[in-house]
């Protein structure tokens, strides 16, 4: 049962095609790395899932719910499509702490007690919890990065979607970034992660997706992507990137 | 007479004048902040429909003199529909709606300037737009906001002073009024050009603080 199906998905901006037929499915548990160039469509693709872009056609079902036709349901969807962006976008006047426990109790999913007992819970999963009371400029690109996966994770997502999630920090704190992500993968999330990071890829994906000018060229296991490519246009990619 | 003497003769009127500025600024202001609320989150809608709206009205209100305003207000609404006005409540209504119109621009602005990224990130944790309006764009947007609505407080208050030519009684009024009696212009001028002075000095040294009181972060820690 796959958990995020893709059918057909076409997104114009004006006269632009993006994405032109993309069909994909995503299985539970299961980690799709997405690469290719700048302005492939990788990032709308991923924008799509959580509708914050509206798709032209075609359908995604993220947990057998259709998200391009949510109408009135769509914050309800989303609340089980968890996203971390490249600029980590943390709300720069709430505290680590309520970052984290804020959208849960707005909701009135949980308490505030539970929420911030949650919260920490997230802080200590990725190493912050002596940070719950500062506020995001206090802390790194790596640390709030770490903070933005803990705030999409508080809302317990059934998908976790990366933008890119590493292409904005210094290169000491990637690693920070995609070890947590690693673990993530380890525990059983359904993640789709936009990435630049052909390492993290090979290591954890279970499948690799290589975008082109809003189509889906070539798809596999890692070592079958970066090992054997069979797509000329994968073949440039991977030669110019790795 | 002297300036002092003209003070200590006249200080029930000019403090009635001084309190009925106070009272039409503050007034105004609460009723163009409600305004400037609607129409500036209206600019920044969606809906096409919706930022017509705010555009018309603040074309209107940036397009024409306040004076000519005042006067459309007081005496052409009333004489088309053929009522009696108040000279206090069609100065209210006219900076009312005066003010809305540049807070509305206030408010679109600082909406404006909040990265794209804020609203994204509140929506794709299930946030409906107007919560996430509330809880993570606005109280960032007021902080960028605050020099530009502490300086529409105080051109309002300055504003109210145009009233004078509606028969407000307000300060200006009064100090008119008064040179009418003893023809003391110089004296009286500058007696109600200090006023003035004073109270916008008080209202700076306020937001001053204010401003200072809002800086996030480093300061809480």
């Amino acid at each position: 049962m796959g958990k995020v199906k893709i059918k057909n998905l076409k997104k114009n901006f004006g006269d632009l095609e993006v994405l032109k037929d993309i069909n994909l499915e995503v299985k539970e548990r299961e980690v799709i790395c997405i690469i290719g160039a700048s302005g492939s469509g990788k990032s709308t693709l991923l924008r799509c899932i959580n509708a914050l872009e509206d798709a032209s056609s075609g359908t995604i079902e993220v947990d057998g719910n259709d998200i391009t036709r949510a109408d009135g349901n769509i914050n309800k969807y989303r609340q089980d499509i968890g996203m971390v962006f490249q600029q980590f976008n943390l709300f720069p006047h709430m505290t680590v702490l309520k970052n984290i426990s804020f959208a849960p109790v707005a909701l009135k999913l949980k308490t505030k007690e539970e929420a911030e007992e949650t919260a920490l819970k997230l802080l200590r999963s990725v190493d912050l919890e002596e940070k719950a009371n500062v506020y995001p400029e206090q802390l790194s690109g790596g640390q709030q990065q770490r903070v933005a996966i803990a705030r999409a994770l508080a809302m317990n997502p059934d998908v976790m979607l990366f933008d890119e999630p590493t292409s904005a920090l210094d290169p000491e704190m990637v690693g920070e970034v995609l070890n947590v992500m690693k673990q993530l993968a380890k525990d059983g999330m359904t993640m789709i992660v936009v990435t630049h990071e052909m390492g993290f890829a090979r290591e954890v994906a279970d499948r690799v997706i290589f975008i082109d000018e809003g189509f889906i060229v070539e798809e596999g296991p890692p070592s079958e992507i970066f090992g054997n490519p069979k797509n000329q246009r994968t073949i440039n990619f991977l030669n110019k990137v790795l | 007479m002297s300036i002092p003497a003209l003070i200590v003769q006249y200080w029930p009127r000019l403090l009635a004048g001084l309190a009925l500025t106070v009272e039409i600024t503050i007034i105004s202001l609460i009723l163009a902040g409600i305004l400037g609320m609607v129409f500036g989150l209206l600019s920044v809608s969606k809906r096409k429909g919706l930022r017509a709206i705010a555009l018309v009205y603040v074309d209107i209100v940036r397009g024409t003199p306040l004076l000519v305003q005042a006067f459309f207000i007081y005496f052409g609404i009333p004489a088309a529909l053929g009522i009696q006005s108040d000279p206090v409540v069609s100065g209210v209504i006219t900076l009312s709606l005066n003010a809305g119109g540049y807070l509305a621009e206030i408010v679109r602005g600082g909406i404006e300037s909040i990265s794209r990224g804020q609203m994204e990130a509140a929506r794709s944790l299930g946030l409906p737009y107007g919560m996430a309006m509330r809880s993570v764009i606005l109280p960032q947007a007021i902080r960028t906001m605050t020099p530009a609505l502490i300086n529409q407080c105080i051109i309002t208050l300055k504003d109210t002073s145009l009233l004078s030519v509606i028969g407000v009684t307000e300060l200006t009024q009064t100090g008119r009024l008064i040179i009418a009696n003893n023809y003391q212009s110089f004296e009286v001028w500058a007696i109600v050009a200090v006023m003035y002075f004073i109270i916008i000095m008080i209202l700076s040294k306020i937001s001053k603080r204010i401003e200072r009181k809002m800086s996030y972060g480093k300061s809480k820690n």
